[in-house]
């Protein structure tokens, strides 16, 4: 008898703590947002998310892509360089084409279309060499981190474009969806900040990346080529084609994060976004998408962001620098990647 | 050159629930290549790892020049000077011979490497083997028997006095083998004992001296190469084996649902040409090498073939490659199931719905439901013991595993099932079941090529069996007419 209640007691302490580890993310950020809140003055504040959203979902609209990018088992570190590279490309058109007389916001479309295609472009290369020409994928989108890079200095001369947009576009990165004031009154204000539209950008990103990952084939095949190639092929799923879609996705999300931060500051610079690649990246791995391929979840990558978003935030509000800061967010994700090891390891 | 004996005394080895060493005494002399064959499961590998310390027999002593030797691991049968060089190669390519055969040994001097001692005294070994090879040479530049003779004299350095040599030819060329014997002959003159396990007897006459033949978990006898034939040895390897018999319901049709035609790939297979009927069970043997597997996958288009057509119901298909079979109504269970066939990582109910993706899809959206439909129903008719398709595939036992790659193909409702070993590594009632399921999806008219090393399995589940030397189709056999023995001697027949 005794030994079977120690034995349940055991069974259940271990499904204690698969669910822990499975959640610990959750369980992590739930814990350190009460520590915020109850210690940190204007943290637990409307004002504040709302700057907590706008500022990170710039960065978090790439993450979702990157999540689909890393499920697939592959990486793309040229993110960064494409917000850039994106930025500058708007910028210059609009500047150039406006100047000769074209009407603004055609010239701001034919940016933005120019743009996207050169990373439709961009993320088809990712998938042809690492794929047909065998080159691992991180090398591969280094050479674009890079490339591309240098070409948004070139594009814009070396210098910020200092632009006139459409007022749309400006909206886009740097508006926001004013609330109704019934709303205000349930904070017992008369205004309080509106939604910021990168905030909006952020939802509805997630809401397909979310679809595309749990309801459809090609997020089906994704998983597939993640975890394993070899037999993803020879089910007859075409592995070239999965990788060549997640490349161009998150290149795409990356032009529409440089599109936003163009907006927001109301120029287009060659040095904005460069280093986000492994701040995405890190957001991801948080969020609990294994390294390896074939194993991670949309609705992680969410908690990934919020939590380096809350983390820094967190750290302004306490008067840290930045450099700590840094030290902080390295430590975090030292832990995040420990803990979804361990956690196989309990499995298994 | 004083003579010694590697003697085992009464070896038994019991596994939970099987004994696959049975009352094994056994000698082994110096100044002789002791060859040690058996088919697959016959206890060779069992008494392998026994000799090279990696598994303790359950009773019984081994004996070297006379004295009673014990050791726990194989770093204590290197120290009482019993070495084995397996068949997977333990070399580093990227480094020189020199190093490879002194990994973790480099003779040093004041802390730091001595190199030209390390060269000196690998060609001082090399030279004992009569071979020509550069100390100083990078692995990799190597061709694969000089690589297994760099794998045996990193063996001999440390001066053992057995050497155990595990399928050595197994990755070698024709050409490249008498190269090796060659150096083999060399290591027997040093007054080594040599142990040389093949499962290739055609090289038996070559190289042997003495053959020791286990059959079962015991042995079976030793004999002198020179007094013996062929036959004979075949006759103690396999005995008088009862090939159970495939139901007799099971009626080959007349259409012809796949023909190859003049398929060929470089080095692999050349020519191939075959016929396949609605519900037939077409079987290929041929030995490790042969290109049976190679051709399996050719047709599949795992690896493409370089010409030649694949004709499926009649409509050709010149560069076969897996999405195209698939919709052709071809599917495969590849030779490894756990590397090639599934992916571990992801559970039961997705690995047997991975082929199926676009019957449960509309293209687009996946059906949730219709996924969990046919999943169950692989589940139930293949009988995966499982309680929760949502677990993965890495905690199912290897035949369920084996099943799961089955049924994913099956719900892919394929007209042309090929497999690829079906039956390796999983236990003898999970076998039997694979063959009841092949057997049940013929009877709905689903035409099978099967490959196979054991041709027991060949003769008990086919209706008709090719035979295949060195990337030919030699011959065809009628199972019920052929001894388990002919077909093993027309397999390795004249290569």
């Amino acid at each position: 008898m005794e030994l079977q209640a120690a034995k349940k007691l055991m069974l259940n302490r271990k499904k204690l703590e698969i669910f822990l580890l499975d959640h610990a993310i959750e369980v992590i950020l739930i814990v350190l947002m009460l520590a915020l809140s109850f210690n940190v003055k204007g943290f637990m504040t409307w004002s504040n998310w709302m700057n907590i959203l706008r500022a990170n979902s710039l960065k978090g609209v790439i993450a979702f892509g990157m999540t689909m990018v890393i499920i697939a088992g592959l990486i793309d570190l040229s993110v960064g360089s494409t917000v850039a590279l994106s930025g500058v490309i708007v910028a210059r058109i609009c500047r150039d084409l406006s100047a000769g007389g074209m009407d603004l916001t055609l010239a701001c479309i034919l940016g933005i279309a120019t743009s996207i295609l050169l990373a439709v472009a961009v993320g088809y290369m990712h998938g042809f060499f690492s794929h047909k020409a065998g080159m691992p994928p991180f090398i591969v989108t280094l050479v674009s981190y890079n490339a591309l890079y240098g070409l948004a200095g070139m594009v814009s001369q070396g210098f910020p474009i200092a632009n006139q947009y459409p007022e749309w576009f400006n909206v886009l990165g740097g508006g926001r969806i004013n609330l109704p004031a019934w709303f205000s009154n349930l904070f017992g204000r008369t205004e309080i900040d509106g939604i910021p539209y990168p905030a909006v950008v952020l939802l509805v990103t997630f809401l397909i990346v979310f679809f595309i990952m749990g309801y459809t084939k090609i997020g089906r095949a994704i998983y597939a080529t993640g975890g394993n190639p070899e037999s993803a092929r020879l089910s007859g799923i075409n592995v070239y084609k999965t990788k060549v879609i997640c490349f161009i996705i998150v290149q795409i999300m990356a032009v529409l994060s440089g599109f936003m931060v163009s907006g927001q500051v109301l120029a287009g610079s060659f040095s904005f976004g460069r280093d986000w690649g492994l701040d995405v990246i890190s957001a991801v791995i948080i969020g609990g998408a294994s390294f390896n391929g074939g194993l991670g979840k949309v609705w992680g990558t969410i908690l990934g962001v919020i939590f380096m978003g809350v983390i820094s935030n967190g750290m302004t509000l306490l008067n840290f620098d930045i450099y700590t800061q840094y030290v902080v967010r390295g430590i975090v994700m030292f832990l995040a990647v420990l803990i979804s090891s361990y956690r196989s390891k309990v499995r298994a | 050159m004083k003579n010694i004996t590697l003697r085992a005394e009464h070896i038994t080895k019991d596994y939970p629930g099987t004994r696959a060493l049975d009352d094994i005494s056994i000698e082994f002399d110096s100044g002789k290549v002791n060859a040690l064959v058996g088919k697959n499961g016959s206890g060779k590998s069992t008494l392998i790892k026994i000799f090279s310390g990696a598994v303790k027999p359950t009773s019984g002593a081994i004996f070297l020049d006379g004295k009673e030797i014990h050791f726990n691991n194989t770093a204590e049968a290197y120290g009482k000077g019993i070495v084995t060089v397996y068949q997977e190669m333990s070399l580093v390519p990227g480094l020189s011979v020199a190093e490879n055969i002194f990994l973790g040994r480099m003779p040093m001097k004041n802390g730091i490497i001595d190199w030209p001692r390390a060269y000196q005294m690998a060609g001082d070994l090399l030279q004992k083997m009569k071979v020509r090879i550069n100390p100083r040479e990078i692995l990799y530049r190597l061709s694969m028997w000089q690589m297994q003779v760099v794998e045996i004299t990193k063996a001999l350095s440390f001066n053992p006095q057995a050497i155990l040599l595990d399928e050595p030819t197994s990755a070698l060329a024709q050409n490249e083998v008498q190269n090796l014997f060659e150096a083999v002959r060399a290591l027997r003159d040093q007054g080594v004992i040599v142990i040389y396990i093949t499962h290739k007897l055609q090289e038996l006459p070559q190289i042997a001296d003495t053959v020791s033949v286990l059959r079962d978990g015991r042995l079976m006898g030793t004999v002198q190469m020179k007094e013996v034939q062929h036959k004979d040895i075949i006759d103690l390897m396999f005995g008088e084996v009862k090939i159970q018999s495939r139901p007799k319901d099971i009626q080959v049709q007349d259409e012809i649902v796949m023909e190859v035609k003049n398929l060929s790939r470089e080095k692999w297979y050349k020519d191939v040409n075959f016929s396949l009927r609605r519900g037939e069970v077409l079987g290929i043997a041929g030995m490790l090498g042969s290109g049976r597997t190679e051709l399996l996958r050719g047709i599949f288009g795992a690896d493409p073939p370089d010409s030649g057509e694949v004709h499926i119901e009649g409509k050709p298909y010149k560069k076969t490659n897996p999405i195209k079979m698939k919709y052709a109504g071809v599917g495969l269970t590849p030779e490894n199931r756990q590397l090639e066939g599934l992916i571990l990582i992801h559970s039961i109910l997705d690995n047997l719905c991975y082929a199926s993706m676009d019957q449960t899809s509309n293209g687009l959206i996946e059906n949730k439901r219709l996924r969990n439909t046919i999943a169950e129903k692989q589940i139930r008719e293949l009988e995966i013991k499982t309680s929760n398709m949502e677990i993965p595939c890495n905690s199912l036992s290897g035949g369920n595993q084996q099943k799961v790659v089955l049924g994913n193909w099956l719900n892919t409702s394929p007209k042309i099932m090929l497999y690829d070993e079906p039956s390796r590594g999983i236990d003898v009632s999970a076998k039997q079941q694979i063959f009841e399921i092949m057997w049940a999806q013929a009877r709905k008219g689903i035409a099978t090529v099967f490959v196979s090393t054991e041709l027991e399995e060949l003769l008990e589940v086919c209706h008709r069996i090719l035979i295949m030397r060195q990337g030919k189709i030699v011959g065809e056999v009628n199972p019920d007419k052929t001894r388990i023995n002919e077909l093993y001697e027309i397999c390795m027949r004249g290569d």
